[in-house]
């Protein structure tokens, strides 16, 4: 998940004539081997035993709930609960406060409020940004739940850096921090949302406050991530040469580290933004509002109107996301240096502008203009049509596409998906926990290892092998696909400035569109249970298994390519012989990352009929069953750690290369 | 920014830089002051005698009709602000529990909360029936019914699995299962039966209907978990699957475990339930008697689920075109 870590650690590749992977496969390849040969001598003998399993975990944790529950709504709660209770108020508070500010500045006045910072802070693209953006909502007919969502991003963004950065500063200067962290930063990541929501809601009750509380918990973590990295990332040179002039610690910090990481501290920013927008629609469950609640139940009652709310969040991730970017670089004090005169000229605009949004709130007030866009002016209507149009030629099964998608399913689901479940359900459990843990110990060393078989006993101990194991068949499929079209796009990318451009704004859409959305319309095409929920993966994780793969290709060392040249390769060869061997490493670094990612929407195929774990989480959330959905989120997180050890291979390595 | 303002100090600007940035802050918020005086205001100006009602609207199109015909007459005839929430099934009982959502109009019977807020906590009152009968059961196409007329039965489909069968089911037939969040137990019936059916599941009910109706469309054969009141009914034409008849002591939600056999039956046809917050029932707000009281049949749901959901008419015209044709039924609630 962290694609930035990943980014960093991918440096330009040793050079040696035979790539360290080479081995590997084959060693992997001949451990897989044994594993087909147990699956065939003792298939369906020996399921995980029953004795080695806690049956009674889900009950446990059931009984901590209404423990909880009685807490809470008992007589007298325990002051605990008063702080859990005032923070969901200053939240509820804070976020209301956002939401009637915006509607008191009506309609007109909140158009020209963003535009006016934007374009005083940001310049004309992050104006035409936002102006582009609330125009779109306007013309969508969904100010009033935009404007909510907003309120809500705003105080959820804001609070998860306020946290965030703080603790990703921390992270950057003590390594024991660090490793202390991290694995709470992995499980606030892979474990479901539907997970935590109920306890969530114990605490917090609904409404804004618990909603920004379960979004903080999925974006806090790229945030310190990214901070940590920028301050471990400014040269050790630098931080010495400023140690030698006698700055103090604090100094070294506020003047050198974090100024110096000011690009890759907005890389944070960028990706909180996305990581939040992606929480608005499971924020709207638990009262959130806004375009979420559009979203959940368009999906039952009006299908393109979920469409539309759908591009209206995509919409205002990019819009923030643009803005915040083109602010922090206009202002970047490395780059700019005013002088007087600029800085008069500065101030004359400031007021200018806040003269301008005056003017029009005024004016706005006097001419009795709405708070809320007008719906007879919008062209809701219209687009419906247009998308319903779009809709319902998409599924109409007697159209070309189906013919095409259709077989397309059948042959993933039953000539690869089937056989490969298959195996890994009717294997014997030991066979497969110790065919794992030695690919672990091939591939990444003997640490990853012992963390791979601590893993995959304890998916076994509480109950969960069956499910996890259908699970991963599906997690593997859609990592195999997702690394050979990330690689092929990544490849491409490197060599093609305007795909690695466009490759962008693609990636905001995949990461912020809810994914029902277009996976549900997708179920007609392929209506089979397990495919739909494997594109989900797919199309969520692929966009960062290309930028891996292009920055590794990019990144082989010129001279390598020169000299490949200089010998008479043509540009197929050097790419096929020279490149794509020395970015090995960063392929294998999308092989992880692309995991992780995929394991992220596992719960979204649950909802789409991929069963297994995901199904057990959604289950958890919806049907009450707390304990069961619990545990089947620990059982992903299990399944996480443990491919993640498998796959890092490549981190190992550059890990020791850096310290 | 710290860099900045190291700059800054050098050429002697801090003092008149901040003081410009005091001013811009000092400004944004007296209007933003000025702002909440105007807004809470405007809020404080409600209706007195009824006051804010919060309602809970579910993510299915019956809990949305039952939703805003409840908010129009509210509105029309007792002067409440009606609020509408829409918090999932489970987290709503915390919700009422807390204060923050007044009524949920359809509750598929959650025993599990009923037992921890209505029994225990005594911090939701369950209102019995709001006259709405909800029924699961197994259906297929009316088409398919010409060439095999023996589906109307379960006893008619053994041996007969085949005809449903798919890539994902194999030789076996193929049955879809419902929701995650839906009560259902067909896995066990299934088994009980002695069908040779494979239980797939197919997700949310989105998804459900997302696959069933791809069959349809190609009037292929298929068989399904569903249920009543649906507003889709209206347009599918179906027919259900008559399964066992049900026993004493017979259940229906396999999660709540136990021994198989009392899966054995058919889905009950139940009732559905009402959900007061206690805070509400105590505030002494008319719109309480009208909750309490409020009551219609599948058809009406049906019907105005279907003007929503199907022709696309805004929840609030929908509302008030039902409300005004059935004028007799709503003073029933009024009295």
């Amino acid at each position: 998940m962290s694609v930035a870590a990943a980014e960093i650690r991918t440096a330009a590749p040793a050079l040696s004539h035979r790539p360290w992977w080479r081995g590997k496969i084959v060693q992997t390849a001949g451990i897989v081997a044994l594993m087909y040969l147990a699956y065939r001598a003792w298939s369906l003998e020996y399921p995980w035993p029953d004795r080695l399993t806690w049956n009674a975990l889900p009950f446990r944790i059931d009984d901590f709930q209404i423990w909880l529950l009685d807490q809470e709504n008992a007589e007298d709660p325990s002051f605990v609960f008063a702080v859990f209770d005032g923070f969901a108020t200053f939240v509820d508070n804070l976020v209301g406060w956002f939401n009637r500010f915006l509607l008191w500045l009506t309609w007109a006045g909140t158009i020209a409020a963003g535009t006016s910072v934007a374009l005083r802070f940001g310049g004309w693209r992050a104006a035409a940004w936002v102006g582009g953006a609330f125009a779109s909502f306007a013309l969508m007919g969904l100010w009033e739940e935009s404007m909510q969502t907003l309120a809500l991003m705003l105080a959820a963004v804001g609070l998860s850096l306020s946290v965030g950065i703080p603790l990703g500063i921390v992270a950057g200067l003590s390594n024991r921090f660090q490793q202390a962290i991290t694995p709470i930063l992995d499980a606030m990541q892979i474990v479901p949302a539907f997970a935590y929501l109920m306890p969530v809601v114990i605490l917090f009750s609904v409404g804004p406050g618990a909603a920004v509380v379960s979004t903080m918990i999925y974006a806090i973590p790229p945030a310190v991530r990214i901070t940590a990295l920028g301050i471990r990332g400014v040269a050790a040179n630098t931080v010495e040469a400023a140690n030698s002039m006698g700055s103090t610690r604090r100094q070294v910090l506020t003047k050198v580290q974090l100024p110096l990481s000011r690009r890759m501290l907005l890389l944070g920013v960028n990706q909180t933004i996305l990581f939040a927008l992606s929480m608005v629609v499971i924020a709207g469950l638990i009262g959130g509002g806004g375009l979420g609640d559009v979203v959940t139940s368009g999906l039952y009652s009006n299908p393109s109107l979920a469409i539309l709310a759908g591009v209206a969040i995509v919409v205002l991730a990019m819009a923030l996301d643009r803005a915040t970017e083109a602010s922090a670089d206009r202002t970047d004090p490395t780059r700019r240096h005013l002088t007087e005169a600029e800085r008069g000229r500065l101030r004359m605009a400031t007021a200018a502008f806040a003269a301008a949004v005056f003017a029009v709130v005024a004016l706005a007030k006097v001419f009795g203009v709405a708070a809320i866009y007008p719906e007879t002016a919008t062209a809701q209507d219209w687009l419906l049509a247009k998308v319903q149009a779009a809709l319902d030629y998409v599924t109409d099964p007697a159209t070309f596409i189906f013919a095409i998608t259709e077989p397309l399913g059948n042959f993933i689901l039953v000539e690869i998906f089937q056989p490969l479940q298959q195996f890994l359900i009717e294997a014997p459990w030991f066979t497969t926990v110790l065919g794992l843990t030695a690919i672990a110990l091939v591939v990444s060393g003997l640490r990853p290892a012992l963390t791979t078989l601590a893993m995959l006993a304890s998916i076994g101990v509480i109950g969960m092998w069956e499910p996890a194991m259908d699970t991963l068949s599906q997690v593997l499929v859609a990592t195999v696909i997702t690394v050979l079209v990330g690689v092929a796009l990544g490849v491409w990318a490197a060599e093609s400035k305007t795909v690695s451009r466009s490759l962008r704004p693609v990636n905001d859409v995949l990461q912020t569109l809810p994914q029902l959305i277009y996976i549900i319309p997708f179920i007609y095409l392929m209506p089979v249970s397990i495919v739909p929920g494997i594109v989900a993966g797919v199309l969520y994780a692929f966009p960062v298994v290309v930028r891996l793969v292009e920055r590794g290709v990019r990144d082989v060392a010129p001279e390598t390519v020169e000299a490949a040249s200089a010998f008479g390769a043509t540009r197929r060869q050097v790419l096929t012989k020279v490149k794509i061997p020395l970015a090995g490493d960063a392929i294998m670094l999308g092989v992880n990352q692309g995991i992780i990612m995929v394991l992220a929407v596992v719960v979204i195929g649950g909802l789409v009929g991929s069963g297994g774990l995901g199904y057990l989480v959604a289950q958890g959330l919806v049907r009450g069953e707390f304990g069961l959905g619990v545990v089947a989120s620990l059982a992903i997180l299990a399944l996480g750690i443990a491919l993640d050890r498998v796959t890092q291979a490549t981190q190992g390595k550059r890990k020791e290369g850096i310290e | 920014m710290s860099k900045r303002g190291f700059v800054d100090k050098e050429e002697g600007w801090m003092s008149t830089r901040v003081r410009a940035r005091f001013t811009l802050l000092l400004g944004a918020s007296l209007v933003a002051v000025i702002g909440l005086v105007i807004s809470g205001s405007a809020l404080g100006s409600a209706n007195q005698s009824c006051g804010t009602v919060t309602l809970n609207e579910q993510a299915w199109t019956g809990s949305t009709a039952n939703t805003y015909v409840a908010k129009y007459v509210l509105e029309k005839e007792l002067g409440c602000t009606v609020k509408i929430t829409k918090i999932t099934e489970i987290p709503v009982f915390q919700a009422m529990a807390d204060g923050k959502v007044d009524a949920v109009l359809e509750d598929w019977n959650h025993v599990d909360q009923y037992k921890q807020f209505v029994t225990k906590q005594k911090s939701v009152v369950l209102v019995r029936s709001n006259g709405l009968v909800g029924h699961i059961g197994w259906f297929v196409p009316k088409y398919l019914l010409k060439q095999y007329p023996a589906f109307k039965t379960w006893r008619g489909l053994k041996g007969k699995e085949s005809v449903f069968k798919s890539p994902e089911s194999g030789s076996q037939g193929m049955f879809l299962g419902g929701d995650p969040s839906y009560v259902q137990k067909d896995k066990e019936l299934i088994g009980l039966l002695g069908l040779d059916f494979k239980h797939v599941t197919v997700g949310a009910e989105p998804a459900e209907v997302a696959r069933f109706t791809q069959q349809i469309k190609q009037q292929k054969p298929v068989i399904f978990y569903w249920w009543t009141p649906q507003y889709l009914n209206a347009s599918l034409n179906l027919a259900e699957v008559k399964l066992p008849p049900r026993f004493k002591g017979c259940q229906d939600d396999a999660s709540s475990g136990g021994t198989v056999k009392k899966y054995k039956c058919a889905y009950a046809a139940d009732p559905l339930n009402k959900l007061l917050s206690k805070e509400f029932t105590q505030s002494g707000s008319p719109a309480v008697s009208v909750l309490r009281k409020f009551k219609w049949s599948n058809a009406d749901q049906n019907l105005v689920a279907k003007w929503i959901a199907g022709d696309k008419v805004k929840p609030d015209k929908a509302a008030e075109k039902w409300v005004k044709a059935n004028a007799a039924k709503v003073n029933a609630w009024l009295k």
